[in-house]
């Protein structure tokens, strides 16, 4: 028999049932309030407050990879022009759009609204430009600059503040609803006690056994992205953090008999969410920490809510410099005290795979770990070579058993 | 030949020349002329001009890549990949830095990367506002014009005065009304012609480029339409091609490139900036009119609809989309302009361009295409 490799959290009941519920409502409440589809870097916070439902069409193009279904959808898109050189979150999910009778709960609602913020990529733009004309729904473009230098300067923060500003009255007159302070500071609030939990059971895996392995961050993460700003999501959070500290206390670790500790950059392979991890889980190799859960880990100052926001939108991880980022993945390292580290070169996201070159140079030769950069996709199988790709992680782990 | 025609094939022939010339030996082409480097569009030439610097554009380059594989994954576009491995193989040693103004997520990771791949290089970044209508856009990048002229003066040694500036502006505006002229004349010259002098004007100090633009211009001026009878009229969008040869291959399917919506063209070479006032604010105000390039946007000034227009204004008969392979920003635009295109009536192809340079198969779709519009 196979050994069991993967320890199920308890509470992923939970999060399926919500989840499931959290899709389920999505259809009906769509006929009650106002749509929005934002990208996963929008202030979504004002439209929580306002009672907008936001769905995330890049999460939804992670479900299309996790089940994999997204390439029948992707060939829908490239059948209309798109290459399949193109973000393959963009392209399932277009094609959910073009069409839906063959797209997983038929598509996302119809939008009323349209928000992307290219503090993730400029991707997101062009993406949301074509969903705009496709479907006739207006668009706010929050512009991020990116921060080549080590912080966000004064004039963006000007800049990214007044785009705040004039996105709230938008969606004011596009709702027809009013933006109330107090319940725009609640939703703040809660935004940031989620991103404090989800930052704290993060930070369990620094002990040994991890209490978490990259499956269980990449799934466990669907809350903070979704329903950010919402009670819920606070509330199931503390349950997981309950959990993850009752793992702690008993010794059990994510991966039975861990043997060694790894980083992971980059989205995950939804796809093998299962299947490939388990090539690591197996031989006792455990993702502690990673640079994509991670990106969601930076409060909102609430005494001036709309300089806050500007300030933790501008700053999020994957809008930071090369630099930075290589800094940062070198102090995760250490403080995870992780063995190696492994980069996916993800061939749909750019701003997450340019630069692993410098990244893995600096995680070697700063934390003194082997690192591995491996080519694949977020959701595309078709450029996953199964047989290459397990080679690589073989001869990677016989690597970390030698050293 | 005649006083003029021969005026005409000279200017020609030297601005092709500047075009094709290869960058390493850049200062051998203009020797003390200090040269400073630029990736795209956006970069202000005016202020490394004010500053005593010679703008010159990295276009991709026609080369076997050495180095730039150790620092970019495959999936990065041609461009990048080809000017990085010039610069990690010292090629670019000449040049007294290099300017970068935001333009893609590709570019954004290569300005870091450039900086760790080749730390002897100076490297100035700009910020410019992707959403060009965005809030708060003309405060903000005329500070980021600002921080650059600050850059650029510690770099030259000497400061960026407003009428070394304004001087600039005055120049660059010369050159854009000349280069509006000339596609205006664009059926009187050969395709390749047009691109070259449309590249030169990147890669030549701007003084001499104006001088050789306006023998050219004024030569073009009594000329003759030079299309053949029943040649197709073709508009060519896209970034920025390495060199002439796709315009190369129109010419030899028998059809003529009128216009273009290229970066390092129309969009390079669009709107006025206003002589007068304070000339960071005048800069701006020239950004923010433009068309935005594929990586931009505007809610309402379209890339779609300025191509129709400039279909319909040139009269074409079918347009060339030439998006550089793994280019985000051209790979969605590419399905919105076609679509228009589709909605318009106006046939048009696709040639994704991988390196620099056209193949074969480029060379049959192309006289396929014109054939079919003929």
């Amino acid at each position: 028999m196979v050994k069991k490799s993967y320890r199920k959290l308890k509470v992923a009941r939970d999060l399926t049932r919500m989840m499931k519920a959290y899709y389920a409502k999505m259809k009906i409440a769509s006929r009650l309030q106002p749509v929005a589809w934002v990208s996963s870097g929008a202030p979504v916070e004002v439209l929580v407050a306002l009672g907008v439902l936001p769905l995330y069409p890049e999460n939804y193009g992670a479900i299309l990879g996790a089940q994999r279904a997204a390439v029948p959808l992707i060939q829908e898109a490239e059948a209309r022009g798109y290459s399949p050189d193109l973000c393959s979150y963009a392209t399932g999910h277009l094609g959910s759009v073009f069409a839906p009778e063959k797209a997983p709960m038929r598509g996302l609602p119809r939008p009323d609204l349209l928000v992307a913020s290219n503090n993730i990529c400029g991707t997101v733009v062009k993406w949301y430009e074509a969903l705009s004309d496709h479907l006739g729904v207006p668009l706010f473009v929050l512009d991020t600059p990116y921060v080549h230098g080590p912080e966000v300067q004064d004039h963006v923060v000007t800049y990214v503040a007044a785009q705040i500003e004039a996105f709230i009255a938008w969606a004011e007159k596009q709702t027809g609803r009013r933006l109330k302070q107090k319940r725009f500071v609640q939703t703040l609030a809660l935004s940031n006690e989620a991103v404090d939990l989800w930052r704290e059971i993060r930070e369990k895996c620094v002990y040994r056994p991890s209490p978490l392995n990259a499956p269980d961050l990449f799934t466990q993460m669907a809350p903070i992205v979704v329903l950010r700003g919402t009670k819920q999501c606070v509330e199931y959070y503390r349950k997981l953090k309950a959990e993850v500290e009752e793992r702690i206390e008993q010794g059990i670790g994510a991966v039975p008999d861990e043997r060694y500790r790894l980083l992971w950059d980059n989205i995950a392979i939804w796809p093998g969410l299962f299947r490939f991890y388990h090539l690591f889980s197996r031989a006792g190799a455990c993702f502690v920490c990673d640079t994509y859960t991670h990106a969601w880990s930076t409060g909102v100052q609430t005494d001036d809510p709309v300089e806050g926001l500007a300030r933790a939108y501008t700053a999020v991880y994957i809008n930071m410099s090369v630099q930075a980022r290589a800094r940062m993945m070198v102090e995760m390292a250490q403080r995870f005290q992780a063995d190696g580290a492994v980069l996916h070169a993800n061939r749909s996201c750019k701003p997450y795979s340019l630069g692993q070159h410098d990244f893995r140079l600096s995680v070697m030769a700063q934390a003194g770990v082997p690192a591995m950069i491996l080519e694949a996709d977020m959701c595309d199988t078709r450029v996953y070579a199964e047989g290459a790709i397990r080679t690589r992680v073989e001869a990677f782990l016989e690597m970390l058993r030698e050293s | 030949m005649t006083e003029r025609n021969a005026k005409l094939v000279e200017a020609g022939e030297v601005l092709e020349e500047i075009s094709g010339w290869p960058l390493a030996r850049w200062p051998e082409r203009f020797p003390g002329a200090r040269a400073f480097g630029y990736l795209n569009t956006h970069v202000p030439e005016e202020v490394l001009h004010a500053a005593g610097l010679t703008p010159v554009h990295v276009f991709g380059q026609r080369r076997t890549l050495e180095q730039a594989e150790t620092r970019l994954p495959a999936f990065a576009c041609w461009l990048v990949r080809s000017a990085l491995d010039a610069a990690m193989a010292g090629e670019l040693d000449f040049m007294a830095g290099m300017a970068f103004a935001h333009t893609c997520d590709t570019v954004q990771a290569l300005v870091d990367i450039w900086q760790l791949a080749v730390p002897s290089m100076p490297v100035l970044t700009l910020d410019t506002p992707v959403a060009l209508d965005a809030a708060g856009a003309r405060r903000f990048f005329v500070a980021a014009l600002g921080l650059f002229c600050d850059q650029v003066a510690a770099l030259a040694g000497r400061p960026v005065k407003d009428d070394d500036l304004r001087a600039s502006i005055v120049l660059h505006n010369d050159i854009r009304r000349l280069v509006a002229r000339l596609y205006a004349l664009s059926d009187r010259l050969p395709s390749w012609t047009l691109l070259a002098a449309l590249r030169a004007g990147h890669l030549a100090p701007r003084e001499t480029y104006r001088r050789l633009l306006a023998d050219l211009v004024a030569a073009l001026e009594a000329e003759p339409s030079s299309v053949a009878p029943g040649a197709p009229r073709l508009i060519v969008v896209g970034a920025h091609l390495d060199d002439t040869s796709l315009y190369r291959a129109v010419a030899e399917a028998g059809g003529h490139v009128v216009d273009d919506l290229l970066d390092l063209g129309r969009l390079y070479y669009s709107e006025l900036v206003a002589e007068e006032g304070d000339p960071l604010a005048s800069l701006a105000d020239r950004y923010l009119a433009q068309v935005p390039i594929a990586a931009k946007t505007h809610s309402s000034r379209r890339r779609d609809e300025a191509l129709v227009a400039l279909v319909q204004a040139r009269q074409a008969d079918g347009v060339v989309l030439s998006p550089q392979k793994f280019c985000e920003p051209h790979g969605f635009d590419y399905v919105t302009l076609k679509s228009a295109l589709d909605r318009a009536g106006v046939p048009h192809l696709l040639v994704e361009l991988e390196q620099a340079q056209v193949t074969g198969q480029v060379r049959t779709r192309l006289g396929a295409f014109v054939e079919m519009l003929c």
